[in-house]
C-alpha cells in the first residue's frame, strides 16, 4: 500500500516522485526577450510605444496624422503589427516614415519574439540613422495583447467613441498596464452616446495612475497633447531600461 | 484569450525541467493563476487536458489550480484590502470591471477607492515527477 494517500497500489508509485518548486510565470520566455528587445530599442537611441486597441480604433490614423504635424520635434519609425498584408506598412511609408510590418499569420497578438524580428527589419530599413520614437501598432484587440510586454517603454490604450465608453470597465486588462489611454475619433462625439467621463472614472477605478488625452486624428483637436506626449517621451532617452523585470 | 498558447509554453517549460531531472513521467502540475489575469479557466484546462495527450510524458499529469483572491488598493491612502476577507462581495474569477457597479469605498479610511493591486500573474508554481 501507498504510504503517502493510503491507495492500493502495490508498486510505490509516490514514494519516488520528486517535487520541484518553481513559482516562474508561464510568460516567463516571452518576457525574457521583452527585456532584451528593450535593451535594444535603449541601444539605438529609442524610445519603444506599444499601442493596443480594437480594430479600427484609429492606431493607424493617428500616426498618419503625428507624421503631418511633425515638424522636427522628433523622428519615428513604425512596425506594424497584423494579422495578414502590409497594408498599414504601406499607408504610413506612404507618409514618408520608415515602417515595416510583421504578420502573425493568424496569432491575435504580437509577442516579443515578433517585435524581435520586427526591431531586425527596421534596422535594414533605416540603414545607420535610428530615431528616437519606435511605434509598435499591436494587432487590434483589447484581450490578447494585454498580457505581452513587448519590451516597449510605454504601453497606450485607445478607445474610439463609436466603441461606446463602457470598454475600460470590459476590457479591464488593457488598461491595468497602460501608461496612457486616448480616447480618439473625438468628432464623432456628438453622434454617439458616449460618456468621457465614465470612461475616464472606469480606466481610474483600475488604474489610478493613468493619463488620459481625447482627441480627432481627423479634425486635429487634441492632437497637441498627443505630440507634447510624444515630445516629452522622445527626450526621455535611456531610463528605466529595465523596469519591468520580472 | 490565448490559453492554448499559455498552455503551449507550460508545457515546453514542464518538459525542459523533467528532462533535467530525468523524470520518465510528470504527475501533477500546480499553477496559480490571478483573479485579474484575464486566463478563461475552462478554457485553460481544456487546452491542457487536449495537449497532455500528445506527450508521453505528459499523459498521467494531473492539473492542480490555485486561485488567490483578489486584493484590492485604496487610492487614498493606500492600504490593502482583501476583498473576500472584508466582504466586498468580490470573487476570485470576478473582472475588475465589476467593481464599478459596487462603488464600494475603502473599509480602513472610508474615502477612497478600491482598484486591483497585483492579481495578473499567471505561474507554474509546482511540478510532481517520477
Ligand atoms: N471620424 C473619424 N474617423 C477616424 C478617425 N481616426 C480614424 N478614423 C477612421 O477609422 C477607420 C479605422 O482607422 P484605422 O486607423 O485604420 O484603425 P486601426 O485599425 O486602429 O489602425 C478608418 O476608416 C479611419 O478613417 C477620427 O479621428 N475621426
Ligand atoms: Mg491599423
Ligand atoms: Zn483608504
Amino acid at each position: 500500500m501507498c504510504d503517502t494517500c493510503g491507495c492500493q497500489t502495490t508498486k510505490p508509485s509516490h514514494q519516488d516522485s520528486k517535487l520541484l518548486e518553481i513559482n516562474k510565470s508561464l510568460l516567463a520566455a516571452n518576457d525574457s526577450v521583452a527585456r532584451k528587445n528593450r535593451k535594444h530599442f535603449g541601444e539605438m537611441g529609442a524610445r519603444a510605444i506599444n499601442l493596443i486597441s480594437s480594430p479600427g480604433a484609429g492606431k493607424t490614423t493617428l500616426l498618419e496624422k503625428t507624421a503631418e504635424l511633425l515638424s522636427g520635434e522628433f523622428t519615428f519609425a513604425v512596425i506594424e503589427g497584423d494579422i495578414e498584408t502590409e497594408r498599414d506598412a504601406q499607408r504610413i511609408r506612404a507618409k514618408g516614415i520608415p515602417a515595416v510590418q510583421i504578420t502573425t499569420g493568424g496569432a491575435c497578438h504580437l509577442d516579443a519574439t515578433l517585435v524581435h524580428k520586427g526591431i531586425h527589419l527596421l534596422e535594414k530599413e533605416l540603414g545607420k540613422g535610428s530615431p528616437r520614437l519606435i511605434f509598435i501598432e499591436n494587432v487590434g484587440n483589447l484581450v490578447c495583447p494585454a498580457a505581452f510586454d513587448l519590451g516597449e517603454h510605454k504601453r497606450v490604450v485607445m478607445v474610439s467613441v463609436p466603441e461606446g465608453s463602457d470598454k475600460p470597465a470590459k476590457y479591464p486588462r488593457a488598461f491595468m498596464g497602460s501608461d496612457l489611454f486616448v480616447i480618439t475619433k473625438m468628432d464623432l462625439l456628438p453622434y454617439f452616446d458616449f460618456s468621457i467621463d465614465e470612461a475616464i472614472r472606469c480606466a481610474r477605478a483600475i488604474n489610478p495612475g493613468i493619463s488620459v488625452l481625447t482627441l480627432s486624428a481627423k479634425t486635429g483637436e487634441g492632437m497637441e497633447g498627443w505630440m507634447d506626449f510624444l515630445k516629452s517621451e522622445s527626450m526621455n532617452q535611456d531610463e528605466d531600461e529595465d523596469e519591468d523585470v520580472a | 484569450m490565448h490559453e492554448l498558447s499559455l498552455v503551449q509554453g507550460l508545457f515546453s517549460q514542464v518538459k525542459e525541467l523533467a528532462f533535467q531531472h530525468q523524470a520518465r513521467k510528470v504527475i501533477r502540475i500546480v499553477v496559480k493563476i490571478g483573479p485579474f489575469s484575464g486566463v478563461v479557466m475552462d478554457s485553460f484546462t481544456f487546452a491542457f487536458e487536449v495537449l497532455k495527450e500528445d506527450e508521453e510524458l505528459l499523459r498521467h499529469a494531473h492539473l492542480e489550480i490555485i486561485r488567490p483572491g483578489a486584493r484590492l488598493c485604496c487610492n487614498l491612502c493606500e492600504r490593502e484590502v482583501d476583498a473576500e476577507k472584508e466582504d466586498l462581495d468580490f470573487k476570485g474569477d470576478m473582472l475588475p470591471g465589476q467593481l464599478f457597479s459596487k462603488e464600494k469605498r475603502c473599509p480602513h479610511c472610508g474615502k477612497g477607492s478600491l482598484y486591483p493591486s497585483g492579481g495578473d500573474e499567471i505561474l507554474l508554481m509546482q511540478i510532481e515527477m517520477e
